[in-house]
């Protein structure tokens, strides 16, 4: 029996999601500054001011240089008629295999960043839960999209 | 039936009591922070939000048109914007028939047609008549389509009531057990706790609390606090000791030929309609306080929504005896296979069980003896937390078979679930990187219930033998190499370990 290839995302992804860590993990920058306003930034207050940015900043690179690649290295889809498969997961590896007969809809979503880099991910909703393949170029996911609403109608069952 | 007709009067009146009861708190709270200030002419809004509420009753009555076409509910509804809703009878999960004090002072009923997620709450008759949510209860059942006629006895029944196959009872002594040892105890202690937190400052203004204080012997603070704890658990404890045995008294569970029908309650009758082929997964849950006295409840799930908020949880049957789970779940489910060789967390596993549940509480615990140089006894509490952790470990355990699942676990309560293959919606397999280290992984499956699913899980299996499970879903005809690869593991547990009835 033929094995499914596994596929991965596109290389872009590590670009959007460094681009949206950048911005997003700002907001953490936040914590510091209010405790600053409330307490002052004097003696005690002062250290503890400093270590939470330092951490802060710590992670803030990290989450731009390092865990963006990890997860982009991480992330495998495969899809046949059967059933969709998922692996991701950095410390936790997590495995998801969705029988195709199970989708209920599937379609594609495109915010402001992923629409920058010319990319989308493909959104898997069963009766129960929704899987994400985030990260997909445009035109594959929406192959990918095409590709298992034709499956899942073939597998068609009531839920 | 085939042209739009309005629902009975009644409905306008039923609908603001309905309106009224869900929002029985903040009204509470609105009567009592209003009651306090006075220059505010207080009874006027009381009066004009009545009169809103009838108003609108009345408009929604009047705007709601319901007929049933080709075997189709269609229903228009709304008093500015028009909806409406189609409802053909293969998308139907669940018939709900629930009569109220209300309706019942009329002779009607409320129908509830349950489609799959809680989101579809729409197609709700709020009031007909028995004879008439019987007809459309029948029609929407039926297999053949709406023209046939169905002969009706004198009692307005169908007769195809004589399916019937087997009617299950709760005896009151079990009701009895049931609403003692019911879980919406916590429930019944949180509502208590908001409400008295709203009277509280009205209470403690008034004479009426420092007369109470003045009849309670002298006292410290400490037994004040103590008292008025057992106080408030007593008065929960009630509180669901009651809503469970008006919830559940008068049970009746019947078995039809294509559906099963729950009917219960004392005050407010409930009628819940399930097909046997709308039934996602069953699984049987044994508390706490009703394991150690031998009784369980059973709960099925299904796609539409169910007894709590979210999810399509319904409870199959309230309290039963152990022993008798089994034969129940026989009649109930012809084609599962009730018992299967399973496996357990292999033994490295018990000490992951243990640190998980205890740990937290262990440091919380610590923290506080010193912090508060509080009493001994209060690590009995870390005690009794590895002891939980050990029910797990020994609780943990999966079995499947030709076509079905069995995942048992617990949190607090012991939970059995059956689960057929072909209705699992997804299968995750999760390893941490502890995990990882001791090559174990958890297994979660998902099921259609409510609009969110319901998950069951187990944790620390032996990472290969979890993947079974998973080359299970996949179908033993379309191995990939990867699968073909796993050895079948000893079964070395048998599944679900209940005692039979001796015969």
């Amino acid at each position: 029996m033929k094995q499914t290839p596994f596929h991965k995302l596109t290389p872009r992804a590590i670009r959007v999601w460094q681009l949206g860590n950048a911005i997003g993990n700002l907001f953490f920058f936040a914590i510091p500054v209010v405790y600053g306003a409330v307490f002052g930034t004097q003696g005690f207050h002062f250290w503890v001011i400093a270590a939470t940015s330092l951490l802060f900043v710590v992670l803030w690179v990290l989450s731009i240089v390092l865990f963006p690649y990890l997860t982009w290295k991480n992330w495998r889809y495969s899809i046949d008629e059967k059933e969709i498969d998922l692996k991701r997961g950095v410390l936790m590896k997590n495995r998801t295999l969705i029988p195709l007969s199970r989708v209920q809809h599937v379609d594609t979503r495109q915010g402001p960043l992923l629409r920058f880099y010319d990319l989308a991910s493909v959104t898997i909703s069963t009766a129960a839960t929704t899987h994400e393949i985030p990260a997909l170029d445009a035109v594959l996911a929406d192959r990918v999209r095409n590709q298992i609403s034709t499956y899942a109608r073939l597998a068609e069952e009531d839920v | 039936m085939y042209e739009f007709q309005r629902q009975h009067p009644v409905a306008a009146i039923s609908r603001a009591f309905g309106l009224i009861r869900g929002n029985l708190i903040t009204i509470l709270v609105f009567l009592f922070v209003g009651a306090r200030s006075e220059s505010f002419p207080f009874l006027w809004w009381i009066a004009g939000g009545f009169a809103l509420l009838l108003i609108l009753g009345v408009a929604n009555w009047w705007r709601f048109l319901y007929k049933i076409e080709d075997g189709e509910l269609h229903i228009k509804s709304g008093i500015f914007v028009r909806k409406n809703l189609y409802l053909t009878k293969d998308r139907i999960q669940v018939i709900d028939i629930t009569s109220g004090v209300i309706q019942r002072l009329f002779g009607l009923v409320k129908l509830d047609i349950q489609t799959a997620g809680s989101s579809s709450r729409e197609a709700a008759i709020e009031a007909v008549t028995i004879e008439k949510a019987k007809e459309i209860n029948r029609i929407l059942r039926s297999q053949k389509g709406d023209g046939e006629q169905i002969n009706v006895d004198e009692n307005g029944e169908p007769a195809v009531k004589d399916e019937i196959k087997k009617i299950f009872n709760l005896p009151g002594k079990e009701l009895l057990i049931a609403a003692s040892t019911s879980g919406s105890f916590g429930i019944a202690l949180s509502i208590l706790a908001t409400l008295f937190s709203q009277i509280e400052p009205i209470i403690s203004e008034s004479e009426l609390f420092e007369y109470l204080f003045g009849m309670l012997p002298s006292q410290t603070d400490t037994i004040l606090i103590i008292s008025v704890i057992v106080i408030f658990v007593v008065v929960a404890w009630l509180i669901s000791f009651f809503s469970t045995l008006f919830t559940y008294g008068d049970f009746h569970l019947e078995l039809k030929e294509k559906e099963i029908v729950i009917s219960r309650g004392i005050f407010e009758k409930k009628r819940i309609t399930v097909p046997y082929n709308r039934i996602q997964a069953i699984h049987v849950a044994e508390g706490l306080i009703r394991q150690p006295l031998g009784y369980a409840s059973i709960h099925l799930e299904s796609a539409g929504y169910g007894d709590d908020k979210g999810t399509g949880s319904i409870v199959l049957f309230p309290l039963i005896r152990q022993d008798q789970i089994l034969p129940l779940l026989d009649e109930v489910l012809p084609d599962y296979q009730k018992h299967h060789e399973g496996i357990k967390p292999p033994a490295r596993a018990l000490r992951r069980y243990l640190l998980r549940s205890a740990f937290l509480i262990t440091a919380i615990t610590a923290a506080l003896y010193y912090a508060f140089d509080l009493n001994n006894w209060i690590w009995i509490l870390p005690l009794l937390s590895i002891f939980w952790g050990w029910l797990k470990y020994k609780d943990a355990a999966v079995a499947w078979g030709e076509d079905i699942f069995l995942f048992r676990s617990r949190a607090l309560s012991k939970t059995t679930a059956y689960i057929r293959k072909n209705r699992v919606q997804d299968i995750t397999i999760s390893q941490s990187w502890i995990q990882r280290y001791r090559n174990l992984c958890s297994v979660q499956v998902h099921v259609a219930s409510g609009d969110q699913g319901k998950s069951f899980a187990v944790r620390d299996l032996e990472y290969d033998e979890a993947f079974i499970l998973m080359r299970e879903i996949k179908g033993k005809t379309e191995l990939t190499q990867e699968f073909s690869d796993l050895t079948e593991p000893e079964r070395w547990i048998s599944l679900p370990g209940w005692p039979q009835a001796a015969n």
